[in-house]
């Protein structure tokens, strides 16, 4: 697709046309086409990965099955969202988002695939991560209430900022097919979070008494976020001593964002 | 049904459509094309224009809902991930006709109240037979109100449309063989899914067959009151043609399923679209083990 002329630099753009671009399809397109084309489920042909030893593979394919749950919560909670949302923008915007969702789901079971796990959908209930579970029923809990401003929260902050963070931390120390198959998916997440920012900033500017509850989600939802870290940097092999650091800057990169 | 369901990724999605037809364009046409002089400046064919695209508008925003209101009811998560990428195609279909809207002078603030008061109440209607399903989490009435009933009948009405546009207006034909492209694979899906769902549940049966047939008497009448709005602008558009025609201005004939479009009286289309639609539901209903009822009359 080619960019209508307007696009070449959004933020040049007045505020409610500059809303209308970023939240389109088009603009969408845009942004993905260059880190998509060529890299069929996420990375390139060419790009090749040692085999792992069997202790290592094992632990990857947990740490797979749980970030799997997460990308199914996130495209359940985005599509659900889709429905809920407050304007025809918002509506596009969350369309893109269950697509990247659905997307990062589809290379993380196939990723499995190339690991040799032949049923990688029964592996994910397996081995995955039963704090992750947990998450994703209290998302869709608040996706299903039709809380706008919480489930975004949840969603486009809380469950964003956690992804970015894990995927941005394992990408650096995984093998090189699985590193860009992460890289990728966080480049999706910027994008994810960059709405969910823009949404709610917006929002509690109009309405900033709804702030005292998403304090309250956040309660709920920080130790599920901690202690799903726990669990899969140990997967990872992250030394003990490093691990406090992603709960560190996942707490940082929430409060970037206003919310502390 | 995982390898039929293999065919459905969104890989496969994102080689097709985005990595394929659709490159090159903007809003679902070549860039800089734009809408035809004799539309924008003649008040009856941009007003019949308007009514036209805000029935596609309506009708896309009602698959945007369907398909999205479905992922979370998917049994599988091959399914939810199909119909990810079902949503995102109903999403551009909404955008690239809303930018139709604007491309014929609406304005954005006029958006909303304009679908109101121009959307048919039949199609409303049709739109909510279909929601409520989805609402209440049936996946199989809800696929085969979706990717059976509302996508078929979009499929022949784009079709249709693509048909009388190719020469009149390239740019709106353009932007529909996109969405026709889109519309097929739908199709697809719906039919390859639900027919081992039916097997296993022939309960829903009766009541899934009893949509099917509320939703085609809603589509008939629909279909019924645009060609009767339409008298107008059929005029005008004959109009054109003989202008056209007499500075020379050769315009290629219009065809769809065998018959010359500029030939037909309104009732002869309607009738031609209206029989075209059921016949391919009963083919495809009767492929998924359902059987297609007829609608009371008007």
């Amino acid at each position: 697709m080619t960019s209508p002329g307007r696009s070449q630099e959004p933020h040049r753009l007045e505020p409610e046309e500059f809303f209308e671009e970023v939240h389109s399809f088009e603009f969408w397109f845009q942004a993905v086409t260059g880190y998509l084309t060529g890299r069929p489920y996420g990375h390139r042909p060419e790009t090749a990965a040692p085999a792992a030893d069997p202790r290592e593979r094992e632990r990857l394919l947990t740490v797979l099955s749980s970030y799997c749950v997460g990308e199914t919560a996130a495209l359940e909670g985005a599509s659900g969202l889709v429905a809920i949302a407050p304007n025809r923008q918002a509506k596009i915007f969350l369309s893109t988002q269950a697509v990247d969702e659905g997307r990062h789901l589809e290379v993380l079971l196939h990723r499995m695939r190339e690991l040799g796990c032949a049923r990688p959908e029964e592996e994910v209930e397996r081995r995955a991560s039963q704090t992750l579970f947990t998450f994703k029923r209290r998302l869709l809990d608040l996706v299903a209430s039709r809380d706008w401003e919480a489930a975004i929260f949840a969603q486009n902050v809380i469950l964003e900022a956690m992804e970015f963070v894990v995927f941005q931390t394992h990408a650096r120390q995984a093998d090189p097919v699985t590193r860009e198959v992460l890289e990728g998916i966080v480049r999706d997440e910027r994008r994810h979070i960059g709405f969910g920012e823009n949404e709610l900033g917006r929002r509690l500017r109009e309405a900033p008494h709804a702030r005292a509850r998403l304090a309250q989600v956040r309660r709920e939802l920080d130790p599920l976020v901690l202690a799903s870290f726990e669990e899969t940097l140990a997967e990872v092999g992250t030394p003990r001593a490093e691990r406090p650091e992603l709960g560190r800057n996942y707490l940082a990169a929430v409060a970037r964002l206003g919310f502390t | 049904m995982a390898d039929f369901l293999g065919a459905y990724s969104i890989q496969s999605w994102l080689e097709s459509a985005p990595q394929g037809y659709l490159v090159g364009t903007e809003y679902g046409h070549a860039p800089g094309e734009r809408e035809p002089e004799f539309v924008l400046e003649n008040p009856v064919l941009r007003a019949a224009a308007i009514r036209t695209t805000v029935q596609l508008v309506v009708g896309e925003r009602c698959a945007l809902a369907a398909s999205s209101g479905l992922i979370n009811c998917a049994p599988d998560e091959a399914s939810k991930r199909f119909l990810a990428t079902q949503t995102i195609d109903e999403a551009r279909h909404v955008e690239i006709f809303t930018q139709r809207l604007f491309d014929l002078g609406v304005r954005k603030s006029e958006l909303e109240d304009l679908l109101k008061s121009q959307a048919n109440p039949h199609l409303v209607r049709f739109a909510q037979v279909l929601l409520d399903k989805v609402e209440r989490k049936d996946f199989v009435a809800g696929v085969v109100g979706q990717n059976v009933i509302l996508e078929g009948m979009a499929f022949h009405v784009f079709e249709l449309m693509h048909a009388g546009n190719q020469s009149l207006n390239p740019k709106f034909a353009h932007t529909l063989s996109g969405t026709i492209a889109d519309e097929r694979r739908h199709v697809g899906f719906g039919e390859n899914r639900i027919g081992s769902l039916i097997r296993e549940h022939p309960d829903k049966k009766p009541e899934v067959q009893r949509m099917q047939r509320d939703m085609s008497g809603h589509m008939l009448a629909t279909f019924a009151a645009s060609f009767r709005d339409g008298l107008a602008e059929r005029e005008e558009v004959e109009r054109v043609q003989r202008a056209a025609a007499a500075r020379g201005v050769a315009e290629k004939p219009a065809t769809w399923q065998g018959a010359d479009l500029q030939a037909l009286e309104p009732a002869e289309l309607e009738k031609l679209l209206g029989e075209t639609v059921l016949r391919e539901f009963k083919v495809r209903l009767g492929r998924i083990g359902l059987e297609y009822q007829t609608p009371p009359g008007p």
